[in-house]
Parts: structure tokens; sequence; C-alpha cells
């Protein structure tokens, strides 16, 4: 009892500490960051409760990611339907989308699963380069005026600031591990975890198969389409490859494949790496990190090397990283931390 | 009366017919052996009564009700579970997690469920480390385990696939106690069994597979003393 004390006094601080942070910090870069962890965290949370908890490994959640962001922009764009609204036309849209999906990828088990979710989000991101008068194409859709959120005339944000959206952020994470936290303490989470370790030892005790992965998938397609939304309004661009690709995809499985699948705080350990590292080496911060502390000089050939070139590496580092966790944590950090728990309590 | 009919089943491989008529039915509330030399189709009866296979030809009856073509849930729900041969436990769920699956079929509350799991682990003598990582078990307590997990859904037929193979004497024994203890609380079984003495001693009825076709049913003693089912196993010279 009174462990789990401890644990939601220390959920309770965390939470107060985020809250705060914009009335100490202005910096709109630091902000921007968090946004962007929020985002991560989202998007390995969404995955999580197909992937991680049902087994399910979509290499394809670029389309539901992808048909909320479109949908919130077009709407924007076109119709000038504030983004709140359109969230929600986003979300019905992609309940469409995911059980169309399931039912022809759920037929297919393991390696051929994934191969077809590939498919069915190269299909979507195909149409939205295509399919111009809808979509704009490959130019994708601007809209970065968004309409003031009044309540009852009184104007709550203009979105002037980063610091609606950073406190949208934080609502939709709370929401994402809220929604994991029911899941996984409830029937669907056992469910779900059955179906992933044995789907056949599963299927034999009562377990609707079909009826359970399309679960699994709707609650994850409908939460990253809330964050493919969050996404669109944030940045007021979208894009088939930005929003669409493949990469978006396998971004958002890795990002949950380095944390740890299958638990709460997985796709907040793995968004917590992933995310620096990448602004890391985006921004060159490495190689200015090692000039500043001589390891190599500005000017030698090495120092030149690494300035043109580690700035485009971070697909190469992504790859290298999962290489290593998938050789030394099977399970993902938290996969790891959680065995030397168990180690150290079985030790005393 | 009979719980489960077997009428005229059949089960055919492109051209191979793993099962071909066979009939039978269960008594409730007995034990019934299934035997027969590898490749006989005892394990393919297993997958098309509990609708992991459609059989080709014939009907199953279970409690009153034709069961062809119902997926494995359905006849799960409506009260007819099986064990597998080779086990299949949930590996990185922990013990009790493992029963509770099973217990969920019948209730949503996890508390429930929870108490309900306990109590089959208690059952299968389980219950002294419900936290551990099934996946860690020793053989005969996986096996177990799969016991205590079927027995969580509350069939009213339970179907066990080999359950003592791979295990040690000791092992076995205990595996059969557990069997006449289920059999106690009126449950009614069909197991399949390579251990010729245990069939023995926990069976009512056996049925006798070859090659896909029933040789014959009847008693243990019937059925050992009939000489088809001596040359099946050990060849004409010893019939």
């Amino acid at each position: 009892m009174n462990k789990t004390l401890l644990k939601s006094l220390l959920a309770l601080i965390g939470l107060a500490f985020l809250l705060v942070i914009p009335r100490f910090v202005d910096s709109p870069y630091a902000l921007h960051m968090m946004i962007l962890l929020f985002l991560s965290v989202m998007m390995g949370q969404s995955w999580n409760i197909l992937g991680g908890y049902a087994g399910q490994h979509s290499v394809g959640h670029a389309a539901y990611f992808g048909v909320g962001a479109y949908t919130t922009m077009m709407l924007m764009h076109t119709k000038q339907i504030a983004p709140w609204i359109g969230v929600w036309a986003g979300m019905a849209l992609v309940i469409v989308v995911a059980l169309a999906i399931g039912s022809i990828c759920f037929r297919l088990r393991g390696p051929y699963f994934v191969l077809a979710s590939i498919a069915v989000a190269e299909i979507l991101r195909l149409s939205a380069i295509n399919l111009t008068t809808l979509t704009n194409g490959a130019e994708g859709i601007l809209a970065t005026e968004l309409p003031a959120f009044k309540i009852g005339g009184t104007v709550v944000t203009d979105f002037l600031t980063k610091v609606p959206f950073y406190y949208i952020g934080l609502f939709l994470v709370l929401l994402t591990i809220v929604v994991t936290y029911l899941v996984q303490h409830s029937k669907l989470g056992y469910f779900f975890q059955a179906i992933r370790e044995d789907q056949d030892a599963a299927h034999s005790l009562g377990i609707s198969i079909s009826l359970y992965k399309n679960i699994a998938l709707v609650i994850s397609a409908v939460l990253t389409s809330l964050a493919g939304s969050f996404y669109g309004i944030y940045v007021g661009f979208v894009d088939p490859p930005t929003v669409l690709g493949l990469d978006v995809s396998v971004q958002i499985m890795l990002i949950c494949i380095i944390g740890g699948m299958g638990t709460i705080w997985g796709p907040v350990l793995g968004s917590l790496i992933l995310v620096p590292l990448s602004e890391a080496l985006r921004s060159n911060m490495i190689t200015e990190a090692l000039v500043k502390v001589g390891l190599v000089s500005a000017d030698s050939r090495v120092g030149l090397f690494l300035k043109e070139n580690l700035s485009h590496a971070h697909v190469l580092l992504y790859g290298i990283l999962v290489v290593l966790v998938i050789l030394f944590m099977p399970d993902g950090l938290m996969g790891f931390v959680n065995k030397l728990m168990r180690r150290k309590r079985e030790a005393v | 009366m009979a719980i489960l009919e077997i009428k005229q089943v059949s089960k055919f491989f492109g051209g191979l017919a793993a099962n071909s008529d066979v009939s039978f039915s269960v008594e409730e509330g007995t034990i019934m052996g299934l035997i027969g030399p590898n490749g006989a189709g005892k394990t393919t009866l297993f997958n098309c009564i509990t609708g992991y296979y459609p059989p080709s030809k014939g009907e199953i009856t279970f409690d009153g009700r034709r069961m062809n073509g119902l997926d494995p849930d359905k006849v799960c729900m409506l009260g007819m579970v099986r064990t597998w041969q080779k086990v299949r436990p949930l590996a990185k769920l922990s013990v009790v997690d493992n029963v509770m699956v099973g217990a969920l079929a019948r209730t949503s509350s996890l508390k429930v469920a929870r108490e309900m799991a306990m109590e089959q682990l208690k059952v299968v003598r389980l219950d002294h480390r419900p936290d551990f990582i099934a996946g860690g078990l020793p053989i005969g307590e996986r096996k177990r385990l799969e016991v205590a997990r079927a027995l969580a859904t509350q069939p009213k037929l339970l179907l066990l696939d080999e359950v003592m193979g791979g295990l040690n004497p000791a092992e076995s024994d205990e595996i059969i106690q557990l069997i006449l203890d289920i059999k106690a609380r009126g449950l009614t079984q069909m197991v399949i069994e390579h251990d010729m003495k245990a069939i023995m001693r926990i069976s009512d009825r056996i049925v006798v597979l070859n090659s896909g076709e029933k040789l014959t049913e009847g008693s243990p003693q019937e059925v050992v003393s009939n000489p088809e089912v001596i040359s099946a196993y050990l060849g004409e010279a010893h019939a």
C-alpha cells in the first residue's frame, strides 16, 4: 500500500512540475522540444496498445497518423472548420479506415501482417500524392492561421505562442497514458496479451481473435490520429512524406521497441532517448560538443567530416541503437529495468 | 446422457484421410480415453471437435447443439475446452494471470477472475507461486498450469491432449490423481494418452483409432484384450 502511495505521489509531483514549466521557461525552443517529446510519447503509446500489448507489429501506423493530420488540416483549410472540431472527424474517419485495414490485414499473421500493414499505408501515401483536388498532392496543405479558441465569448487562447500547444500536448499525453493504464488493468489488457503470447491458446480460451485484434487496432488508431491532428495544427503544414511516409511508421514503432513494448513507461523512456538524440544530431550538437571538449578540432579533417555528415546520420544511429537494444535488451529499456529490479528483489 | 456425440466424422487433408467415419459418444460425468498409434488421427479429431478444423463430413453434437463450423472461442464459451499436446503457456504472463485469462471468459471483473484463478491453481497444486512468470516453469508445472487455465473457463467437457507426455513417473502419477479429482467433481473428460497404464486406470471407456479410423471401442479390459488393438500397436505376430 505504501508503495502505491509513493508512486502516485511521485506521479503527482512530476505532473505538477510539467504543469508549471511554461511559467518559468519562456524559451520557445525549450517548449518546442517538450512539445516534440509529448508528440513522440503519444505516438509511441498509441502504437503500444496494438503492437506492445496485442502483439500485432504494425509498420503502417503512418496511415492513421496521416488520416488524422490530413482530415483536420483539410477541414480547416478548405471549410474553415476549427481543428478542435475537425479532430473528431479525423477520429471518426480513422475508425472506418482502421476497420477496413483490420478486416484485410488480420487474416495474416506475423511477418505477413507486417508487410500488409506497410502496403496499406503506402497506398494511402500514394493516394494523398495523386488525389490532388482533395489533398493538394505533393505540395501539401499549409494552414498556419488557427482561429482563437473561445468558450462562451471569452478567448481562452489565440495560439500565438507555444504555451497552448504545450498544454494540449501534455493533456494528450496524459490521455494516452490513462487509456493504456485502463486497458492494461482490464479484461481487454489480459485478452490482448494472451493473443500476443499465443494466438491459438487464446482462441481456445474463449477469446474471439478477430474481435479483440480489431478493438486493439481501433483504440490504437484513434489515439494515433489524435497525435496526427495535433502534429498538423502545431506545425501548420502536412504533406504526404512527413505524415504518411514509411519513416513515420518506423519512427512510431522504434519509440516502443527501444523503450519497451507492452509497458506503460516504455514509450516515455523511448521518447526521452530518441527525441533529444535526433535533435542533437540534426542541429549538429554532437560535433559542436566534441569540438568544445577538445576531442576534435573544428578545422581538422575529422571535424569537417563530422560537421558535414553527422547531421544526416540520425537514421544510421537509429539503426545502430535498434540493433544494440535488440541484442542486449530484447524487451526494451523498460524490460531491462524491470529485469534488474526483479533480480534485485530475488536476491534480497 | 451423452454430452458429446460424434457421428461419422471425416477430415481430409487433400487426398489424405486423417479421420474417416469416426463415430462415438461420451457420457456425462465419465472419462473417455482416446488412444492409437502415432498418426492415428487423435489430435486431428480434437481439432475438429474444438473448432480448429471444420470436419469435412459428419456431425459433432455437444450438449444438444450442432458444433460443426463453430470457432474455437465459441466452442469454449459453450463449455468445451482443450489443452495442448505441446504446452502453450502465455510465457511472459505470471502463473495467476495465465489462469485469469481463462476465468475472464466467464466474468469481466479482474477481482472475481483472480479469485477464480486462485481456486483452480489450488486444484492443480500450483498456488504456491502465483506471481512466477509462466515461461520459467518446469514442464510438469506447465502442464498443470494448462489444466488450471482450461478449468478456469468453467467447462462441461475437458479435452486433455497428452497431458502426461514428457513427464516422469512421479509427475504422471500427480496428473492421474488430478484427473480423478476433476472427475470426482462431476466434470466430463476426454483424454488422449500414450501411457497405457495411465489410460487404463483413469478411463471408463476407450476409443481406439488407427490410421484415421475407429478400430474399436469398449471398457479398458475389452480394449486391451482385443487382438486387433494388439496388432495395431505391436504388429500381427503378437496378436
